[in-house]
């Protein structure tokens, strides 16, 4: 078990722990003068990790509402990247991102407003906006 | 499309805004607070897409998610909110089993996520460095060619010509079956959103739900349902 | 004509049929019935003259030969071959020995031999016997001299009693009934006498057997007809046990059933003096069993008299003329088999003289009419069995026929009487009755003198062939005991027909006095029966329909007799040809010394084709006597031959004949005078005589009391064992079955509670703990929480994910790791 742990991370061991030609921050600063495609997809997928944990651990029900958004959005994003970095790459379909992205703005309005309207009958019914008290599935 | 100059830095400006906002979003105690974060967020995202030359889907982002769904979670969020939380009396994280777990998931999910990511990179790049380094003097050629804005400081892109053609050509069936889905959700959402006393008053409602929903609202039970 | 004796048997049974199955349906009157019945044995005995007429008289007479039914082609199959095939007896062995042979010729030979075709026969003879080792029993009527005899004798006596029974049963309820057994019966008989198989002659034996039954139990709601019927029927089953065993032996030993090849076969077999005892001795002793049983023999005589509750003219057919009869035909067909043995030839002799004297001192002292007629028929049987065992075998087929005649006759006769006398059988009830019933009286007298043996009646010729054979035998050594108590014999049966005619017919008539209690057992008539309180009956003649067969059988009893003639009255030969019954049977009479069928010197009285001569002249080898001379013993030695003691004293052949002659009408002579005396005379005799000879007069009185012994010994014994062998099964094996019903509900008990406590027991605890185990667990996962089951879903993508891809996952850690970074 702990090979595995440690083979897991070691790439990361490796990069902190290994001298590169330049210096280690030469690179980056080289790396971050010119961000490409892949700083991008990072950003949506941190964003989509946030939208994640916003999901999983916040008790009001429209604040996970309002990160589902945040996972959307981080999507388009990456959509949207991938898009660009197609277009340049001479793919005929390069603007079909752009176009999916439009279709899950239309998809997030729409779950969005079914999302809330379930959410209004719920309060009125059970008067609370707490999900950890909504647990009539509860054996 | 390695950015550089200015670009570069609205993108860390922008991204580093997005990012930011986004876990304050889900840190934020007050619910107002976390929806006006989450706007933050999506402006900047949106700004990100203006870098990325989808300016149409930025003007989109902008008017349709800002302009109207965050507008609709303000409104929800004054209809709901009890202000508990602000005070202090209620929790805003679940209990710490369920935070414990979801956080080292998502930390694992983020180193692999970041990873993969590079890894991948590096495997597009390879693939496609020669085209790339093959079609870049046309593409500088025809960004020269664009016509320039009214202001003259920038060319106008081409990038909403080519998402209206793609949209309305080959799209134009999901943009039809998208209309039909929205109007479902309007359709849904005043359905989903009406009282009891609005429910009786267009449509019939079993009478004994009336009735126990009269020990509230004593008018009900002059909504008797039509003959 | 002789063809169409197929038609024979056929005709009977077709009146049977159809009284029997339509008569009662359809309401025939008794004119039809009788009409039908009477009809359709006229026709089976005009067929059977005319055959035997063709067969033996015609211009294409047959005789010697046999004729099969089966020889013009057409032969019915009745037990084909391939149903049986022989393992063990003495022809399984011979067909055996014979194939192997042949076998081993045919291995022995050389290829030449067989290119020259030599091994064809050799191959036949495998094929031969192999089918040789199958058995084929075929359904075809013989004819020869001693079925013509005895199908005259069934049809013509037969038709005499049907004729008198259609007047004797008038009246009866089950008129349609009697008529159809007696028609079965005749089909029967027919079958026996007309088979050309042992097995045919059985199913005609137990057929015989069926209808005695029913017709003794004719009037089957009086106990004692039942009774005597059940008797009859089980006396006999003891007998055909032991004819069984014997066709058997006979399968076994020879291969076939059909007589022609049997005797053919026998007759090539080793003889069997006394003291050696073979193969064709026990087959002798099974057969021999059979006739004891069917012709009331010594110890199995004892049904013959009761089955006189049947109707009369039951016994006069049944027990008189046919059935018992059929033990002599057996014999008479198997002489061969008996014939080859010496000590069964000795022990026929004995047990039938045994039984004649047996009888005949029962008959002195019996009351009912039917009873002494029946004892007379056991003590005529036992002459007739006499015959056989000393050797004279066509002389017992002469006196079957004369007696079934006069017998017949006087059984007939006394039918008229109790018809007459109102169903009255006691003799003590009866007398002068000459009077009142004349016809009747006339044909009595008839039988009377042909029974005591007076010549010229018939039944002289053949008892005093009978003992003359007897006295001049040289087959068995005891032939002077024989004769002694054959001749007492016939002194008793003097003495007590004598008797029944001075009581029945002669003298004072006893009827006129007192009362009348109907004597218990006898046949009840339904019709005219009159109130006990009410003067005496007179006796009336009978009608034509009774009186007429009386007449024509009292003809025959006078001048039946003429076909027998003994030689002494006609120089030495046997006269007539073939109208002489002895030639006439003589070809199938074997003869022990020559080892030919038929020896005598027949001369053709007819002039129409030459006949047989003498042949142990040109074919003997044991010597080379002249001609006429005395042949030497069959078995070797003789005893102490009385013929030849008195021959050697006299010095004259013909002389000593006719001293046995003059003895036996001395002693029956003498038998009528004391029977005159006893019961004319002086009839305070018989009581002063009874009184003295107190303990005799008892022991014949009450039969020696066989069927008191025999219900000890037997009957009783029998009951025991079945209440043995109830016991046994009610205790031993109900109780072994109800055992095993108790064990089984043990067993379902402790399966009961073993499902109850330890399966269901294991079952609930197990599962019961299992359930309690985990559904806390698995409750848990329950929790009502979405975000718990979101938190679930992304673990589950993490966990896919690392599935998935775990392969390039390690792969491209372990390239990091070894590029280094």
């Amino acid at each position: 078990m702990h090979i595995f742990l440690l083979k897991l991370f070691t790439p990361f061991f490796s990069l902190l722990f290994q001298e590169p030609a330049q210096g280690r921050m030469a690179l980056v600063w080289e790396r971050a003068q010119h961000p490409d495609l892949s700083k991008f997809l990072i950003i949506g997928a941190l964003l989509f990790i946030i939208g994640v944990a916003g999901v999983l651990t916040r008790r009001n029900i429209i604040v996970i509402f309002m990160s589902i958004e945040l996972i959307l959005n981080a999507a388009n994003l990456n959509f949207l990247a991938m898009s660009r970095y197609l277009q340049e790459t001479g793919s005929v379909n390069a603007v079909a991102g752009q176009i999916f992205a439009v279709f899950v703005i239309v998809v997030a309005a729409a779950e969005a407003a079914i999302g809330l309207g379930i959410v209004i009958a719920l309060y009125r019914n059970k008067e609370t906006i707490w999900v950890d008290e909504i647990d009539i599935l509860k054996w | 499309m390695i950015l550089s100059g200015w670009e570069a830095v609205f993108f860390w400006v922008f991204s580093i805004a997005a990012i930011f906002a986004a876990l304050l979003t889900v840190m934020a105690r007050n619910t107002i607070h976390s929806a006006l974060f989450l706007i933050s967020s999506l402006v900047s995202v949106a700004a990100l897409f203006i870098i990325l030359q989808a300016e149409f889907l930025a003007g989109v982002q902008i008017l349709v998610y800002v302009g109207g769904v965050m507008v609709l979670f303000l409104f929800v969020i004054m209809l709901v909110n009890v202000g508990e939380e602000e005070r202090g009396q209620e929790e805003i994280f679940n209990r710490s089993r369920q935070v414990t777990t979801s956080v080292i998931f998502c930390g694992l999910l983020v180193a692999g996520l970041i990873y993969a990511l590079n890894v991948g990179y590096d495997g597009l790049q390879k693939r496609d460095a020669a085209t790339i380094a093959k079609t870049s003097a046309d593409r500088q050629t025809a960004d020269q060619n664009l016509n320039a804005s009214a202001t003259g400081a920038s060319k106008i892109t081409k990038g909403t010509e080519w998402v209206g053609n793609g949209l309305y050509r080959f799209g134009s069936l999901p943009f039809e079956v998208a209309s039909v889905l929205l109007l479902v959700a309007i359709i849904g959402s005043v359905m989903l959103a009406r009282t009891l006393k609005q429910e009786a008053a267009v449509d019939d409602v079993a009478p004994d739900v009336l009735e126990k929903q009269a020990i509230d609202d004593p008018e009900l039970l002059e909504m008797k349902a039509t003959e | 004509m002789y063809r169409y004796i197929w038609l024979v048997p056929l005709l009977p049974l077709a009146g049977a049929a159809i009284n029997g199955l339509l008569g009662r349906k359809l309401r025939f009157s008794e004119r039809l019935v009788g009409g039908i019945a009477v009809g359709s044995i006229a026709l089976a005995f005009l067929i059977t003259l005319a055959s035997v007429y063709s067969y033996a008289f015609g211009s294409n007479a047959i005789w010697p030969n046999v004729y099969v039914t089966s020889q013009d082609g057409a032969s019915y199959s009745w037990i084909p071959g391939g149903a049986v095939r022989f393992t063990e007896g003495g022809h399984a062995r011979s067909v055996a020995s014979a194939q192997e042979e042949a076998r081993k010729q045919f291995a022995a030979m050389t290829p030449e031999q067989v290119a020259q075709h030599e091994a064809v026969p050799v191959l036949r003879t495998i094929n031969e016997q192999e089918g040789a080792s199958l058995l084929d029993v075929e359904w075809s009527y013989q004819l020869d001299a001693l079925s013509s005899i005895f199908m005259l004798v069934v049809t013509g006596v037969g038709l005499c009693i049907f004729v008198f029974a259609t007047g004797y049963m008038h009246g009866e309820a089950g008129f349609y009934r009697f008529f159809a057994y007696m028609g079965l019966f005749m089909f029967s008989m027919l079958v026996l006498v007309m088979g050309s198989n042992f097995l045919m002659m059985f199913v005609g034996w137990e057929g015989v057997g069926l209808c005695s039954y029913l017709l003794i139990g004719y009037y089957f709601d009086r106990q004692e007809a039942a009774n005597a019927s059940r008797k009859a029927f089980i006396t006999n089953r003891v007998g055909d046990f032991g004819f069984a065993l014997a066709i058997f032996g006979v399968i076994a030993t020879f291969g076939t059933t059909q007589y022609t090849d049997v005797f053919a076969q026998a007759a090539n077999f080793p003889l069997e003096p006394l003291g050696q005892w073979g193969i064709l001795s026990w087959i002798a002793l099974g057969l021999f069993i059979g006739a004891c049983g069917k012709s009331a023999q010594l110890p199995l005589h004892v049904w013959l008299p009761d089955a006189m509750a049947g109707p009369t003219p039951v016994s006069a057919l049944i027990h008189a003329a046919t059935m018992v009869t059929a033990g002599l035909y057996m014999l008479t067909r198997t002489n061969v088999i008996f014939q080859h043995s010496q000590t069964m030839m000795t022990v026929v002799a004995v047990v039938g003289a045994a039984t004649a004297l047996f009888a005949a001192t029962i008959g002195i002292t019996q009351n009912d009419i039917k009873k002494v007629l029946a004892y007379s028929t056991v003590s005529q049987l036992g002459f007739m069995f006499m015959a056989c065992g000393v050797g004279a075998f066509a002389i017992g087929i002469f006196h079957v026929m004369t007696h079934a005649f006069f017998k017949a006759l006087m059984f007939l006769g006394a039918g008229s009487v109790i018809h007459g006398m109102h169903h009255e059988q006691d003799m003590r009830r009866m007398g002068g009755l000459r009077k009142y019933m004349p016809y009747t009286y006339l044909t009595f007298l008839a039988g009377w003198l042909a029974i005591c043996g007076i010549i010229p009646f018939s039944g002289f010729w053949s008892k005093d062939e009978i003992l003359w054979s007897a006295a001049s035998t040289r087959f068995v050594p005891v032939g002077w005991i024989v004769w002694i108590v054959g001749t007492i014999a016939a002194t008793c049966t003097a003495f007590y027909m004598t008797r029944l005619m001075a009581l029945t017919f002669w003298g004072k008539e006893r009827f006129l006095d007192n009362h009348h209690e109907h004597s218990a057992g006898h046949e009840v008539h339904d019709k005219d029966h009159e109130t006990p309180t009410h003067h005496a009956h007179i006796p009336h003649e009978s009608p034509a329909s009774m009186w007429v067969p009386l007449a024509v059988l009292a003809v025959l009893a006078t001048i039946g007799g003429f076909v027998g003639i003994s030689p002494a009255f006609t120089g030495g030969h046997h006269v007539g040809g073939r109208m002489n019954i002895v030639n006439f049977l003589d070809p199938i009479i074997w003869n022990p010394t020559t080892r030919y069928f038929g020896t005598h010197e027949i001369v053709d009285s007819f002039g129409k084709r030459p006949e047989l001569v003498e042949r142990h002249a040109t074919a003997s080898v044991l010597t080379t006597e002249p001609v006429h001379a005395e042949p030497p013993p069959p078995y070797g030695h003789e005893g102490f031959n009385l013929a030849h003691a008195i021959d050697s004293f006299i010095h004259n052949h013909t002389l000593t004949e006719w001293v046995f002659i003059n003895i036996s009408l001395l002693v029956a002579g003498f038998g009528m005078f004391l029977g005159w005396l006893f019961y004319v005379k002086n009839p305070r005799l018989p009581d002063i005589w009874a009184a003295r000879l107190r303990p005799l007069y008892q022991a014949s009185y009450h039969k020696y009391w066989v069927d008191e012994f025999f219900g000890w010994a037997v009957t009783r014994r029998t009951m025991d064992a079945a209440r043995a062998v109830f016991a046994f099964d009610s205790k031993v094996v109900d109780g072994a079955v109800n055992g095993s019903a108790g064990i089984t509900r043990f067993s379902s008990r402790v399966t009961g509670l073993t499902d109850r406590y330890l399966v269901d027991g294991l079952v609930n605890a197990i599962a019961a703990f299992i359930i309690r185990l985990m559904s806390p667990l698995l409750r848990a996962a329950q929790t009502g929480f979405t975000q718990n089951y979101a938190l679930v879903m992304v673990l589950g993508l993490v966990l896919a994910v690392i599935l998935f891809f775990g392969a390039d996952i390690t792969k491209a850690f372990r390239g990091v790791f070894a590029i280094g970074f």
